[in-house]
């Protein structure tokens, strides 16, 4: 029987929790940004600091009040943001022209909320000119962007490192001045641990998947990282996760899954689209075939140990060995973080064809898979696109391999016929490969 | 008829630009090392510096469909036709390919050079910051500078002194005051060189033996400054975006059926490819790199200051508006790129703000001319006035 989740309830107040008070606060600072932007610094600022973030926010918009967020990505492109631009960036931009925002409970406020800096990250060719277009919109707002340049082993690279730690070093100075507040580096400290804790609980949750049967779906894993990518620096967003990770190290002791039928194991690469799309979950869900491992649910905000003796691992990392980092100054605590997030797994094939690869075998590797699935995402400028044709030339001789478009969030993008007969035959092929003959 | 004087200059300059593998078989003959470099975001000068000489990867405006089972068709045409010049093998005399950190389109090129077009083994990606405005980006700038320094010297089994890169800098100097003489020609009512002839030899000048361009750019130049202007005055047009190494579609935009004259590429295949110096006689070569290379016209992927989120670039439009007094300007880019018309939308304000009527084309691997000739006459129509 399939098992249900009981710290679920946790994790959709804290994701609507956060985006309720980024719109509703009657006070504090509203700090935007992307996803991908270590969120510690802002919380130097004080314990009032509601922070929206790009992309999970316009994903969670999408799939909460699909219909609204249509109407948004018409407003970007007619406003001129291009077709084949970022439709996470186009739902965001799309809200600023319309002047109204839609959250997780549904709640659609009238009045677009201005934040009062962004604090974001420089990755993909569009990634800052997503919020230099939202700056412009409404008139200029104090923006701060850093250049995360990485890919590979960046966060073992001490140039690499040094180079981001100088920028956020730099950042805290700026947010100082644009703000007025004073910096606290208690706070600040504290946050730092906060980040990297639920990182590595995050990672810890993934890995489990390597267990027979997973423990925890794609569906599932989509919709229990909210907290990591929403706001990870608060001690009740540790909390969460610990809780989780004790749940779901209990079900695999008692051999649990919210989806017991695990004929196929599933190597996923693409954004997040079986949640709008669920038509192709259940085409595989109807034949016992299950995604237990995807680069973006596990690292888009879990660590895991990464390149160890010149080869990825998705082992996770000891959540003890976050307890004991050094982070007694404030340049300690800055390196720590740029350790962290340069290590985020979804940015190492932004940058980095060979470390797409290497995190692509050894996936199939350790979560021992039957099929490859890579969905390239159209309006993509990260790795979610990057390299994916390539890998499907690398790939198809060794496992079953196929490969369909998607989208983030436009479901206009996707060729829905198309994509379930890939997917159809991808069930044939692996089941053909098991039998041994393909 | 043999042409002679500047029409034969302009002629070979533009032959080097259309048949870039062919130049690149004359180096190979003649004993030389070249490399390859996918963005220009790539310190040329360490090259030169240690004998070899870099060439940029340019298209050919095939139809093909090879590479659609390379790279996903979402990336621009450019990038396609680029690993197509690899996969074809036209490029195989090269001895490494090099490309710096920089638009993810044309980091995917350079992969399947590397992965699939036989340059394993000759190949180096550069760390390249995204952002170039801050203060860490100059000391990462001139760390990733020396490594690669060391990569070249490697390759080449010679040191590169700081006189061979004094001497680099010297001659990439001068290429860019050459070229920086030549497009002030276009300023001018009457020029003496029309805008496609200008874009041509930018273009092969990156293609090129810098010392070799360099001798014929000032042939050109002495030449060009004994005639007069030629050209009737026409509309004057801008043109502002991304890669375009089609001269063909230059040619269209002054071959309408009213007498137009473009005075202005801002695209890195035109003056963003060269409108910097790096300061020569400084002690440290590598940071005087890394500080000419900062002060370039920053490509839309790599523009964003930092407290602000400025765009540096259009400062630096807005001046050449100033500048070159275009009649109307037209936005350039590549399908599927996504920074450059993200500041189209930004841009387009601006211009409309200063008045000057535009229009936008979106490029792909061919052009469709017939469109883009209507496109064209009907902002021409707009800026004169032409009622219908």
């Amino acid at each position: 029987m399939a098992y249900n989740i009981t710290t679920w309830g946790d994790v959709k107040n804290y994701q609507t929790n956060c985006y309720r008070n980024y719109l509703f606060a009657p006070g504090g600072l509203r700090c935007m940004g992307s996803t991908w932007s270590p969120l510690a610094p802002l919380k130097g600022l004080g314990d009032d600091i509601h922070v929206i973030g790009g992309e999970p926010h316009s994903a969670s918009a999408a799939g909460t009040v699909p219909a609204e967020c249509r109407e948004d990505i018409i407003a970007a492109e007619t406003g001129g943001l291009g077709f084949h631009s970022c439709s996470y960036l186009k739902l965001f931009v799309g809200e600023v022209i319309r002047d109204k925002i839609a959250i997780t409970d549904k709640t659609i406020k009238d009045g677009y909320p201005r934040p009062d800096v962004i604090w974001t990250t420089h990755l993909c060719s569009q990634h800052s000119k997503w919020y230099q277009e939202v700056s412009r919109r409404l008139g200029g707002v104090p923006m701060y962007a850093i250049d995360m340049i990485g890919g590979g082993n960046a966060e073992k690279d001490p140039k690499i490192v040094n180079y981001v730690s100088d920028q956020i070093e730099a950042g805290i100075e700026w947010l100082q001045r644009v703000t007025g507040r004073e910096f606290s580096d208690e706070l600040f400290v504290k946050a730092v641990r906060n980040e990297i804790k639920v990182l590595v609980l995050w990672g810890n949750i993934c890995a489990l998947n390597m267990h027979s049967p997973a423990p925890l779906d794609e569906r599932r894993l989509i919709a229990l990282f909210p907290p990591a990518v929403v706001d990870r620096t608060t001690d009740e967003s540790v909390r969460i996760y610990e809780k989780l990770l004790k749940e779901v190290k209990h079900m695999v002791e008692n051999g649990e899954s919210v989806a017991p039928d695990q004929r196929f194991r599933i190597v996923y690469f693409g954004i997040a689209h079986t949640y709008g799309h669920p038509e192709m979950a259940r085409i595989l869900r109807d034949v016992g075939a299950e995604i237990v491992a995807s680069v973006y649910t596990f690292g888009t905000c879990g660590n895991f140990k990464g390149i160890v003796n010149g080869k990825w691992t998705w082992e996770p990392i000891d959540p003890a060995w976050v307890d004991e980092l050094d982070l007694s100054t404030r340049r300690k605590a800055i390196t720590e973080l740029s350790k962290i997030v340069l290590g985020w797994p979804t940015w190492q094939g932004v940058r980095s064809y060979w470390a797409l690869e290497e995190m692509a075998k050894a996936m199939v590797a350790e979560y021992k898979a039957d099929g490859l699935l890579l969905a390239p995402s159209r309006s993509c400028e990260t790795d979610f696109r990057n390299g994916y044709i390539a890998m499907q030339r690398i790939f198809k001789n060794q496992i079953p391999t196929i490969e369909y478009d998607t989208d983030q969030v436009d479901v206009r993008k996707m060729d829905l016929p198309g994509a379930q007969r890939k997917t159809e035959l991808f069930v044939h092929l692996m089941e053909a490969h098991k039998k041994g003959g393909a | 008829m043999e042409k002679k004087g500047r029409d034969a200059i302009i002629e070979r300059f533009r032959h080097i630009a259309e048949n870039t593998p062919e130049y690149v078989r004359s180096l190979k003959e003649k004993g030389r090392l070249s490399a390859g470099y996918m963005c220009t975001h790539v310190p040329e000068e360490i090259l030169y510096a240690a004998g070899i000489v870099p060439l940029r990867i340019l298209t050919s405006h095939e139809s093909q469909a090879m590479t659609r089972g390379y790279i996903h068709e979402t990336y621009c045409s450019f990038s396609h036709d680029c690993a197509y010049q690899g996969l074809k093998g036209d490029y195989d005399h090269l001895d490494l390919i090099v490309t710096s950190s920089s638009c993810i389109h044309m980091g995917e090129a350079f992969n399947v050079w590397v992965r699939f077009a036989g340059f394993q083994d000759k190949s180096y990606l550069m760390q390249y910051p995204h952002i170039i405005h801050t203060k860490p980006a100059g000391g990462f700038m001139a760390e990733s500078f020396k490594q690669f320094k060391e990569f070249v010297e490697k390759l080449t089994k010679r040191s590169v002194t700081d006189n061979d890169l004094e001497e680099a800098i010297k001659v990439y100097n001068h290429n860019r005051r050459l070229l920086k003489r030549l497009w002030e020609f276009l300023r001018h009512d009457r020029p003496p060189i029309t805008g496609p002839e200008v874009a041509a030899v930018t273009l092969a000048s990156q293609v090129m033996d810098k010392k070799e361009c360099n001798g014929m750019l000032e042939q050109l130049i002495e030449r060009l400054e004994a005639e007069p202007g030629q050209a009737a005055p026409g509309v004057r047009l801008m043109v502002t975006g991304g890669a375009c190494d089609d001269l063909g579609l230059f040619d269209l935009m002054e071959h309408l059926r009213y007498d137009t004259s473009i005075i202005f590429i801002d695209s890195c295949t035109a003056a963003r490819y060269f409108w910097f110096e790096v300061p020569e006689g400084r002690h440290d070569k590598l940071e005087a790199l890394a500080e000419g290379y900062i002060g370039k016209i920053p490509c839309p992927a790599k523009d964003t200051v930092p407290g602000t989120g400025e765009k540096k670039r259009f400062r630096f439009v807005q001046q050449f508006i100033e500048d070159f007094k275009p009649d109307g300007v037209i936005f350039l880019y590549q399908r599927f790129c996504s920074p450059q018309p993200m500041d189209v939308v930004a841009l387009k304000p601006i211009v409309d703000k200063l008045g000057i009527p535009s229009t936008e084309l979106e490029l792909d691997t061919t052009v469709p001319k017939a469109q883009f000739q209507t496109q064209l006459e009907a902002l021409v129509e707009i800026i004169k006035g032409v009622t219908p």
